[in-house]
């Protein structure tokens, strides 16, 4: 799954993945579609940002070209090592229709390369960076701490809706259609709504991805609505680009971008005073959609601070301590971890055979929980070399192996062959197609693959037929 | 591979050198304000690159040196103009608040100050002092744990804006700076504007692992600024950024601070003199009379106080040489090869001059 | 089979009398240093054996209370605490002795491995080998950063015979191969110290005066299996001027002392792995030479010292039309040019095949001159009182000071400054903590004044 962190290296970059999510989405839209949203300076400005360091290094370099260059003289700019990388990133570019595709000449998408300009230097007159709303003479704009602890709020909420299956506060009906439509909780028999292994799996994931992945359902969501997908996207760019603690007026938002206001707030990405107020407020989760700093905000005492900083140590005899009183990380813990008593600060586990196996059979996998303990270790675990102790690790995965011992594959049995002559015959025929999976030559059985059937049928009845 | 870096830039801001390099008269003129626009485009790419990318800008002015920017500074909201729509809020503030001290700067400077030495390793300095916190101590006392997050280490450089020659009193300051900024893991790029040739920004370049461009079209300054400068070092070695085509490893000598290339060296505190001394100032050791005789007969010009290849005007404002003129010296026979071909960019401006003694 | 001579008449001794015996030797041959002209860096490894007279063996030693040193504040918190004791670290090594110190600086070093097959011992971990392998590795990278002009030889004691590993070069990476292939240095045999001093001594003879010459031997045997008188040896090495250093992993011989103190260099014994890799680095900076022509009134010339002609050369780049060098013949693009007479050698530094001239980088040279021109010493401010209107921020980092002293009772005795700030005594500029130990301990220049 390719979350933001560690898709970065251009390593462990699958050819012709981009580095974003949302790149993806992207590439599959329309080049209509595109050009419309790259008018936008801002919405320029932050797919720029999502791209990768070669990309942005390309798309730097040809910015301020006027005229179109010889693409042999770009290719020229790279040494030989990582050529294919930057053929990957040239198709990357093309398919988002930054770049188009040329052998000979390389220039910029006029639209694009005027709009991010535009975001550079400054200038235009597009307005998409969002109009400030004036200053408000009855309440001030509100503070830093107020923003962060709402979105901190709000996303808990539905993180720990998720965790509880169904059982804590619910959030609002939109945030659970959201999270019903993409897969993450799914109703059981009409009934209340229960956490899917996806949802499982997106829990492990780090904010920003989980975010990101909320976000993407809720473009899908958009789509089928008919709502325009460039307004928006649009609208989720310029959020990103908005400042911190500065109000921004409702007035100059087309209707869809005002319908999307209220689904935003109950997501925590934007905070207005009432649901009817002329001005709203990005938070943190909004201004850091494009950075990689954390989108959530340092708020609430202990437990925020920790969870930047990572709070948990796992010891070698599989005992694990986690320094947190925020309910949530205590519950995403639960679902890998036999917690075994609870301090206000502090929560001690260990994990075992059974919770792993409950995690595994919840279709979270070791490699989640691997990197999930990773993540959020402690700065003292930092100092180990490997950071988490082998044996556990080694151990996660051999439960996870032992899982998958049995393996299942359909086929067919061939059985009560007349001689043993006979027997050979077949089985030598369906060991040279290499589809015989068990045999026993004293039964006089062995057992093919389904897609060796067709071909060992044919040679029998060919054999028989031939016979008679 | 994505992380942060953090960039310093150190401006020359001396308003002699600018001034010069506005005169019609040059090839390509550039102003002062023309190349400031095209900067602030670099900075705000440079930002635009990533959200946590950290800049510091500091300026060389006659005399002294100031730090003009850095992505820490609280910013005062009441000089900014207010928001609006159509810019990136981020790019103007930081966009105002570098012409705003600019303009301060060069406002206070006072008639005598413009005529005074450039304030550039103060300027070097300063941004060396700056990375160090940025990297080993950023808020040294708040925070405990930050060591323990290699994350939040940015990857630093330093750009060097130049357009002034060398200053031969500053040769040990850089050379200081250069091994420092080597202990860090700095890379120094200079993008020379005008100027000439500078030695020790070539050697700072070479020895730290950074680009030497000099700029023979400033008017397309930008493009230069955009492809050499702009990728952090990490991405530096997917790509063939230009670097300098040959560098001078000469020095300057303590005594009368010219730019040498053939010195006389104390054995003991490694000083270097431009001629024969009887005793070392530095560390007062005395050398042995034969040897000065030796050494005095044995001078490749005779004229003392004249190196051989003391930076002069004609030299200094001459461009870079092309690389495709440089020398194909097998020197096998040294007689062989005239002056001029050793470093192209003397061309014509100078008399071809051998080996054994020059015309001089 | 030659006579051998055990040097081994050490066994006599216990451990204890070993070392005070250690320290009076110390002290003669410092005093014989003296009387010779050369200064010695005695010091540290005085205060090494003081240590270990004082402790013989780790096991007997006294339990190190390094907590009680710690106080906490009153907060409970060690923070301030630590970080006091730090900052009271950083300034008491900047207020050390600020002036000029003159130090040989070019330097030539043929460092002597034991390969005999004592060192397979596994006292020190994983083998005594092993660990002086990987030491010498670190001794040679960090001995090239340090005297970037010095050159090292190699040469090996194995079978009873010395063995040339690796010639004189200035590259460390000529140096770090010739004793990267561990399988071609395999210890066997007896050592020959002899045989490895003379074999280091011939090819150090041709070197010119004033230059320093030194031998440092890592010596893992109890004995030396010699083809001659090594007293004989010894007297040749003092009369070349040459230093022999040694730091032996098994026990102290007699010879083995007599060589070190005779030429004046130093000897230690390696108590642990630790401790064996203090005293190799000890080795490292380049020894002072201590107002000896002072000493001496400063009409005195100091026959080691010396004028000498040295160019600087220019740098080809890679793309530049290959040309074949002087050096090997061989057709190349990059290389230096030889300032006066243009030849293009392979690296540096070097002397010129052509015309003879020493070829320097000097950035080479240039990487010394700090201990020639070093920073001030700032003043520590304890009090804003004198100031009209001080700064608000550090002059060279631009972080605001702090306003009020940090503990306003703590003494100030050992110059910290509880505001924070240091001053420059030249420009007046005020500068923090941080980059006070930056400039002095790695900038090696004022931001303030530019010097």
């Amino acid at each position: 799954m390719p979350s933001v962190q560690d898709s970065n290296t251009e390593a462990s970059v699958a050819p012709d993945t981009p580095s974003h999510l949302l790149l993806a989405f992207l590439q599959s839209q329309s080049q209509n579609t595109l050009t419309r949203l790259y008018q936008r300076p801002s919405s320029c400005l932050s797919i720029f940002r999502l791209l990768g360091p070669l990309e942005r290094q390309i798309v730097m370099n040809l910015l301020w070209l006027e005229s179109a260059i010889p693409a042999s003289t770009m290719a020229a700019w790279v040494s030989h090592e990582v050529r294919k990388s930057y053929e990957n990133s040239l198709s990357i570019l093309s398919r988002l229709h930054v770049l188009p595709q040329s052998t000979v000449k390389l220039a910029l998408n006029p639209t694009f390369k005027t709009s991010l300009r535009h975001a550079i230097v400054g200038g235009g007159s597009s307005g998409s960076f969002g109009v400030p709303a004036t200053r408000d003479e009855k309440h001030s704009p509100p503070s830093i701490e107020v923003l962060d602890s709402y979105a901190l709020e709000r996303w808990e909420t539905i993180l720990h809706y998720m965790v509880s299956s169904g059982t804590a506060t619910r959030p609002s009906q939109g945030v659970l259609f959201l999270l019903q439509r993409s897969g993450l909780m799914a109703s059981v028999h009409g009934g209340s709504l229960q956490i899917t292994s996806l949802g499982f799996q997106f829990l492990l994931h780090s904010p920003h991805a989980q975010l990101w992945e909320l976000l993407l359902q809720y473009l899908h969501m958009a789509e089928e609505r008919q709502m325009d997908l460039v307004e928006v996207l649009s609208f989720l760019f310029m959020l990103s680009t908005m400042e911190l603690g500065r109000e921004y007026s409702v007035e100059h938002l087309s209707p869809t971008q005002t319908a999307m206001l209220e689904d935003l707030r109950d997501y925590g990405i934007i905070w207005q005073r009432r649901a009817t107020s002329k001005r709203f407020c990005p938070t943190r989760l909004a201004t850091t959609l494009t950075s990689s700093s954390p989108p959530l905000p340092a708020a609430g005492g202990v437990s925020a601070g920790a969870q930047n900083r990572g709070f948990i140590i796992l010891e070698t005899n599989y005992r694990l301590y986690a320094y947190t009183d925020n309910p949530l990380q205590t519950a995403v813990l639960n679902l890998f971890v036999t917690l075994k008593s609870r301090y206000p600060n502090l929560v001690v586990g260990a994990i075992t055979r059974e919770s792993v196996k409950k995690a595994l059979a919840n279709g979270i996998t070791a490699d989640q929980i691997i990197s999930y303990l990773t993540t959020h270790a402690h700065p003292q675990m930092r100092k180990n070399k490997p950071l988490l102790p082998v044996t556990v690790q080694d151990q996660i995965r051999l439960w996870e192996l032992e899982k998958n011992r049995m393996k299942s594959q359909e086929g067919y049995l061939y059985t009560a062959f007349a001689s043993q002559a006979d027997y050979e015959y077949v089985l030598n025929y369906a060991k040279q197609l290499g589809v015989v999976l068990w045999e026993s030559s004293a039964r006089r059985c062995f057992f093919g693959t389904l897609e060796g059937h067709p071909n060992i049928r044919g040679f029998i009845e060919r054999r028989t037929a031939g016979n008679a | 591979m994505d992380k942060a870096s953090h960039l310093g830039v150190v401006l020359d801001l001396s308003p002699k050198q600018w001034h010069l390099a506005a005169q019609p008269s040059n090839p390509h003129p550039v102003t002062l304000s023309v190349f400031l626009s095209h900067l602030l485009a670099f900075l705000n790419a440079h930002i635009a690159c990533k959200d946590e990318n950290s800049l510091a800008l500091f300026g060389a002015l006659p005399g002294r040196s100031a730090m003009l920017y850095s992505s820490t500074m609280p910013v005062n909201e009441e000089e900014i103009e207010p928001a609006d729509a159509n810019s990136y809020r981020p790019f103007k503030v930081m966009d105002s608040a570098i012409m705003k001290h600019i303009a301060e700067e060069i406002e206070a400077l006072g008639e005598a100050e413009t005529e005074e030495p450039i304030g550039f390793v103060g300027a070097l300095t300063k941004a060396m002092c700056y990375i160090n916190r940025v990297t080993n101590g950023a808020g040294s006392t708040s925070s405990a744990a930050r060591n323990d997050d290699p994350a939040g280490l940015a990857d630093p450089r330093i750009l060097v804006i130049s357009v002034s020659p060398d200053q031969s009193s500053s040769y040990i300051p850089v050379m200081n700076s250069i091994f420092s900024a080597q202990k860090l893991k700095v890379t120094i790029d200079v993008c020379k504007i005008f100027g000439g040739e500078s030695v020790f920004l070539q050697q700072a370049a070479h020895l730290t692992g950074g680009s030497y461009i000099d700029i023979d079209r400033p008017d397309a300054v930008l493009q230069y600024l955009m492809m050499s400068f702009l990728p952090p070092p990490g991405l530096r070695q997917l790509m063939s950024v230009p670097t300098q085509d040959k560098i001078d490893f000469r020095a300057a000598c303590f005594c009368h601070k010219n730019i040498v290339d053939i010195g006389f060296v104390c054995s003991v505190c490694l000083s270097i003199f431009c001629q024969p001394v009887p005793v070392c100032s530095t560390c007062r050791t005395k050398f042995p009379i034969k040897t000065l005789q030796r050494l005095n007969a044995s001078r490749p010009n005779a004229a003392p106080g004249t190196p051989a290849r003391a930076a002069t005007p004609a030299r200094a404002a001459t461009p870079a040489a092309p690389a495709n003129s440089l020398p194909r010296s097998t020197s096998i026979n040294p007689h062989a090869v005239p002056r001029n071909a050793s470093n192209g960019s003397i061309g014509a401006a100078s008399p071809p001059m051998h080996m054994n003694g020059g015309p001089r | 089979m030659p006579p051998r001579r055990m040097n081994d008449d050490y066994m006599g001794g216990g451990s204890d009398s070993d070392v005070s015996m250690l320290d009076e030797d110390e002290h003669t041959s410092r005093g014989k240093a003296k009387g010779k002209g050369k200064a010695v860096e005695g010091r540290k490894g005085d205060k090494g054996k003081s240590k270990a007279k004082e402790q013989p063996y780790a096991w007997e030693a006294s339990y190190t209370r390094s907590w009680d040193t710690v106080q906490e504040d009153e907060a409970g918190s060690i923070q301030t605490a630590v970080q006091d004791l730090i900052a009271r670290g950083r300034r008491r090594r900047l207020l050390a002795p600020g002036e000029a110190v003159r130090r040989t600086i070019i330097r030539h070093l043929i460092l002597v491995l034991d390969l005999s097959a004592s060192m397979m011992d596994r006292d020190m971990r994983p083998t005594r080998f092993d660990l002086m392998l990987q030491y010498a590795r670190e001794f040679i990278a960090e001995w090239f950063d340090q005297n970037p002009l010095g050159q090292i030889g190699m040469v090996g004691m194995r079978g009873g015979i010395g063995e040339r590993i690796g010639e004189m070069s200035g590259n460390p990476q000529d140096v770090l191969r010739s004793i990267s292939e561990r399988h071609k240095l395999e210890p066997a045999g007896e050592p020959s110290l002899q045989n490895a001093i003379e074999m280091a001594r011939s090819s150090m003879s041709h070197l010119p005066t004033n230059s320093s010459r030194e031998i440092t031997i890592i010596f893992g045997s109890l004995t030396t299996c010699d083809p001659g008188n090594i007293h004989d040896t010894l007297d040749e090495c003092v009369k070349d001027k040459i230093r022999i250093s040694m730091v032996a992993l098994a026990a102290e011989m007699k010879i083995c002392r007599e060589l070190c103190v005779k030429t004046g260099g130093q000897f230690g014994v390696a108590l642990n792995e630790g401790h064996f890799k203090d005293l190799l680095f000890e080795l490292i900076p380049p020894p002072a030479q201590r107002a000896v022509a002072r000493a001496n009134g400063p009409g005195a010339a100091n026959p080691a010292a010396d004028l000498m002609m040295m160019g600087f050369p220019t740098r080809l780049p890679v793309t530049s039309h290959p040309s074949l060098c002087v050096c090997h013949g061989e057709l190349k693009t990059e290389g230096f040019l030889c300032p006066r007479c243009l030849a293009k050698v392979c690296d540096v530094p070097t002397d010129c095949d052509i015309c003879g001239l020493m070829i320097v980088s000097s950035p080479h040279l240039a990487r010394s001159y700090h201990h020639l021109f070093p920073v001030k010493p700032y003043q520590p401010i304890a009090t804003l009182d004198g100031t009209p209107n001080p700064s608000p921020t550090c002059h060279a980092c631009s972080v605001p000071f702090q306003e009020k002293a940090s503990q306003p009772n703590a003494p100030l005795a050992d110059g910290v400054s509880p505001l924070g700030r240091y001053r420059c005594p030249d420009c007046k500029n005020d500068f923090c903590t941080e980059c006070d130990v930056f400039i002095h301990d790695v900038l090696h220049c004022c931001p303030g004044c530019g010097k």
